[in-house]
């Protein structure tokens, strides 16, 4: 399920009032996309020791939606993996090749207090490690061991990720089960269901939400 | 080393001894008719005997006449009862002691003085020990390296074993109980004035227990273990005594991983002791000591779908100290006590590429008087070196003024430390299941060569070269000030502010990343973390057969880093798991894991003369704690789930017919709280049965 908020930011309504001053070359600003995204199912066959494989489920935030494009995608996901259209592939079996430009940093905040990207921190997929550090508490999760074996992403990590085209977004993930159980039960709830929370500037060069 | 429980005996040994201490003279009153608390002795604090009341240090003795009176079984039982000490469950159901908020790691478990061994993962199983043969439990809180080097960081708790009274007696107890645990003793001595000798044996086996239906295997295997131990003693002359006791301990419990994993795990341990004690004259005295110990653990575990060997894991671990101490009496108050010995230590384990060898010789020395009237000083140090890790010097200074003969001021520094045990430094572990690796730190760069060599190397995170600097002992400096205040014949209260604040504590971390997507982990001195608070206790004889004693714990346990954490505005919650982030401050930390804030139990014992009775109902309770970061931030905050406080009731009923024979009944757990998510070594309702025969 998906649900579509349009937020209109001051900049944008300023734009409409100044619309009688002609010639004037500031250009109209397209407003910042927040949505909700839920049940993003990203299958994963291996792990636990053994090697890895499966296609990446691929998402791209200008619309924001799932895409099987070899090049139109931001982020991917994989299992716990989440990997970034720019850099350089790990070379497990089935990750795709980055064609884009895309970057992406972990900053510590909620979601309303990191509003700047810090353009310094983006980091590429590299052929060593992923610029979202996979296992427990080096990433987005925290996997929780016996008995529950819940894993859950860990507060306080919001993604801040340049796009493949150069945009900007920052993402919350705020479930790995489906329908993003209140209390998940690791032996009953379904994983490898993303729910997150982004927010999209769709505006060039624009490093704020 | 002879501790008689009955106090008119002790005051008349300490008498003839030749350590009189004036001290005890007020205490020779016969009448029973007045109602008074008794003076123990207690010889853990000093390494001398001391008047228990008299000494600086915070510390406690569990005398004979208490484990029988509650019918205690395991270390464990009786243990959990004392004010400020819990005992935690471990990862293999078994159980170590909490004190002054520290883990179970850091408290010195000794027996008749020597160390017991075998923590492979860092806990010494108490339910190991049996009470059956023990005279008295001496526990003293507070760092004590000064005289007990390694380990002794958080306190120290001695066992004294029984020592036979003269001629031939003995006993026989049995005792069934719930969950089909039997415990069957027999002990037997002899003593004349020249020699003595005793022998003690005791079976113990519990059908297991289960709190989870729903997963594989019990909560608690089942499993059956022996202790077979002897003691004697042999009088040369006037001066020279030797002593040699022996004990052995074996058990085997069911080991079952999965419905298609099972196997056995098996405990077989033995120790000796020697010690040969030389008298030249009133003042001088000497003992030569020699100790031996080893732990062997080891397990199995086949897959019973194809009949093959799925995993095998031994753990052999081995200890010899031979020590020599002198103790010289300047006057009746004035002792120095000097000691020099050397520990070899060894382990042979599953998962370690090499067979280590730790060798530490050691210097000790203290004094303990009074420069003044009323003040008593106890100063100390202790010197350890060793092969691996740096070397140690650890200081003691403890004060006592008595203000008035009812009151007193008592106070305590020192210093404590824990070295890297053999796991920390030398483990080579992969996860078969799971495919993680943990690396002790001297073997670093070895392993990570080796891994790299077969390409399981993704990413190093750590630099190997980090590694070339020594892991450095966990230390610890602790403080504790309090009070002694007696008003009346028949009250005493104590009270004692503590601060433990531990540098360098040890923990893992990441060191690289595997191509596998697990990681290596190696472990590194990281953490500050501080205890601190207080403790209450009080003895109140009511009426003279009557009396109630009451403990109360505060406790403060928190990481100086996750302070820091919480006040520079980085730690965020979740409502729940799929709620957005928010963040938490300063007040919403918690503290470590698995410490309460609040611990405190009360025991009220009546004896009833008329009908040979003693019957007595004690409760313990313990305040909520965490056991997990629930929501994942890496803190304990106060928006994780909690383990719910909870409060244990026991009960126990001893009557003794025609002299000889002793039938006791309880219940432990008397409301059978349990809860299965998160205490597993709580079975729930124990109803048990004893019968005991003396001759």
């Amino acid at each position: 399920m998906k649900t579509i908020k349009f937020l209109a930011i001051a900049l944008l309504f300023v734009g409409f009032i100044s619309c009688n001053n002609d010639d004037d070359a500031t250009p109209e600003l397209l407003p910042v996309n927040s949505e909700t995204i839920s049940n993003l199912h990203a299958p994963q066959n291996g792990g636990q020791g053994q090697p890895v494989s499966g296609a990446f489920a691929k998402f791209n935030f200008a619309t924001g939606e799932t895409t099987t494009s070899d090049t139109e995608w931001d982020i991917a996901f994989r299992g716990t993996s989440i990997i970034v259209n720019g850099g350089t592939s790990l070379g497990t079996t089935d990750e795709p090749e980055r064609t884009g430009n895309a970057a992406v940093y972990i900053a510590n905040g909620s979601m309303s207090s990191i509003t700047e990207v810090a353009t310094e921190h983006l980091m590429q997929d590299s052929a060593t490690s992923y610029a979202i550090a996979t296992g427990s508490g080096n990433g987005w999760y925290t996997y929780a061991g016996p008995p529950s074996h819940v894993i859950n992403p860990t507060p306080g990590k919001i993604l801040v990720i340049r796009t493949h085209d150069g945009k900007y977004a920052k993402v919350e993930i705020l479930s790995y089960y489906k329908d993003a159980p209140a209390n998940p039960d690791a032996f009953v709830d379904e994983s490898r269901y993303f729910t997150f929370n982004f927010v999209y500037q769709p505006n060039d060069n624009v490093t704020n939400f | 080393m002879s501790l008689n429980k009955n106090n008119i005996l002790l005051v008349f040994w300490v008498l003839v001894s030749s350590y009189i201490n004036a001290q005890n003279n007020q205490n020779i009153k016969k009448d029973s008719i007045t109602v008074e608390l008794l003076e123990d002795v207690i010889i853990t604090a000093t390494r001398t005997k001391r008047q228990l009341s008299s000494l600086p240090l915070p510390a406690s003795i569990v005398l004979k006449k208490d484990l029988e009176a509650i019918n205690a079984v395991r270390l464990s039982d009786i243990l959990n009862e004392q004010s400020g000490l819990i005992t935690v469950p471990d990862f293999g159901g078994g159980e170590g002691i909490q004190m002054q908020g520290l883990d179970a790691a850091y408290t010195l478990i000794l027996i008749d003085g020597v160390p017991l061994i075998g923590r492979s993962a860092g806990t010494l199983d108490l339910d190991r020990i049996t009470v059956g043969n023990i005279k008295q439990i001496e526990i003293i809180k507070g760092a004590s390296s000064s005289l007990y080097g390694n380990e002794a960081l958080g306190g120290v708790i001695n066992i004294i074993t029984e020592t036979p009274k003269y001629g031939i007696n003995g006993s026989l107890q049995q005792r069934t109980a719930s969950f089909e645990t039997y415990d069957t003793r027999a002990d037997i001595g002899y003593k004349n004035d020249q020699f003595s000798i005793s022998g003690f044996i005791n079976r113990y086996s519990s059908g297991g227990y289960d709190l989870n239906n729903n997963s594989v295997g019990n909560t608690v295997e089942p499993f059956e273990n022996y202790t077979i131990s002897s003691k004697a003693t042999y009088h040369f002359s006037d001066k020279t005594d030797v002593f040699f006791s022996g004990r052995f301990f074996t058990q085997q419990q069911d080991y079952i991983a999965s419905e298609s994993l099972q196997g056995e795990s098996d405990i077989n341990e033995w120790n000796m002791h020697s010690k040969l004690t030389h008298t030249f004259n009133d003042k001088w005295e000497s003992s030569l000591e020699f100790y031996v110990t080893n732990y062997r653990a080891s397990e199995f575990l086949d897959d019973t779908s194809n009949n093959t060997r799925f995993s095998e894991a031994t753990f052999n671990q081995t200890m010899i100290r031979p020590e020599f101490r002198t103790v010289y009496k300047a006057s009746e108050k004035t002792s120095y006590i000097a000691g020099i010995g050397y520990t070899y230590e060894t382990l042979d384990r599953t998962y370690f590429n090499e067979k280590p060898q730790f060798k530490a010789p050691y210097v000790y020395a203290q004094y303990d008087g009074n420069p003044l009237e009323r003040l008593n000083v106890i100063i100390g140090a202790r010197f350890d070196n060793h092969n691996v890790y740096a070397s140690q010097f650890s200081p003691k200074l403890a004060l006592r003024y008595e203000i008035s003969p009812k009151l007193a001021v008592k106070g305590a520094v020192g210093y404590g430390f824990k070295a890297p045990d053999f796991r920390q430094l030398y483990f080579n572990f992969t996860n078969a299941t799971v495919g993680y690796t943990v690396v002790g730190y001297d073997v670093v760069s070895e392993v990570i060569a080796q891994l790299a060599a077969e390409g399981q190397i993704a990413n190093q995170v750590v630099p190997v070269s980090t590694f070339s600097s020594e892991l450095k002992p966990e230390s610890s400096l602790a403080i504790n000030i309090g009070f002694d205040y007696q008003p009346t014949k028949t009250l005493s209260l104590q009270a004692n502010l503590f601060r433990n604040s531990i540098d360098n504590l040890i923990d893992t971390r990441v060191i690289a990343n595997k191509t596998n997507g697990q990681n290596v982990f190696s472990y590194t001195n990281v953490h500050e973390v501080y205890t601190q608070g207080v403790e209450f206790s009080t003895t109140w004889k009511i009426i003279k057969n009557l009396q109630f004693s009451a403990g109360y714990q505060l406790l403060f346990a928190k990481d100086k880093a996750a302070e820091k954490a919480f006040d520079n505005e980085q730690v965020f919650a979740r409502e729940n798991p799929s709620a957005p982030s928010f963040q938490l401050e300063s007040s919403d930390y918690f503290g470590l894991f698995n410490r309460s804030r609040h611990m405190a139990n009360g025991k009220l014992f009546l004896h009833i003369p008329k009908w040979n009775i003693n019957t007595n109902i004690r409760a313990v309770y313990r305040s909520k704690y965490g056991i997990a970061d629930s929501n994942g931030n890496g803190y304990l905050d106060h928006y994780d789930n909690f383990v719910s406080g909870y409060t244990i009731w026991d009960l126990a009923i001893n009557k003794t017919m025609y002299k000889h024979y002793t039938f006791g009944f309880g219940i432990d757990n008397l409301f059978g709280f349990t809860d299965a998510q998160n205490i597993s070594n709580i079975a729930g309702r124990i109803i048990y049965g004893n019968l005991t025969i003396q001759f």
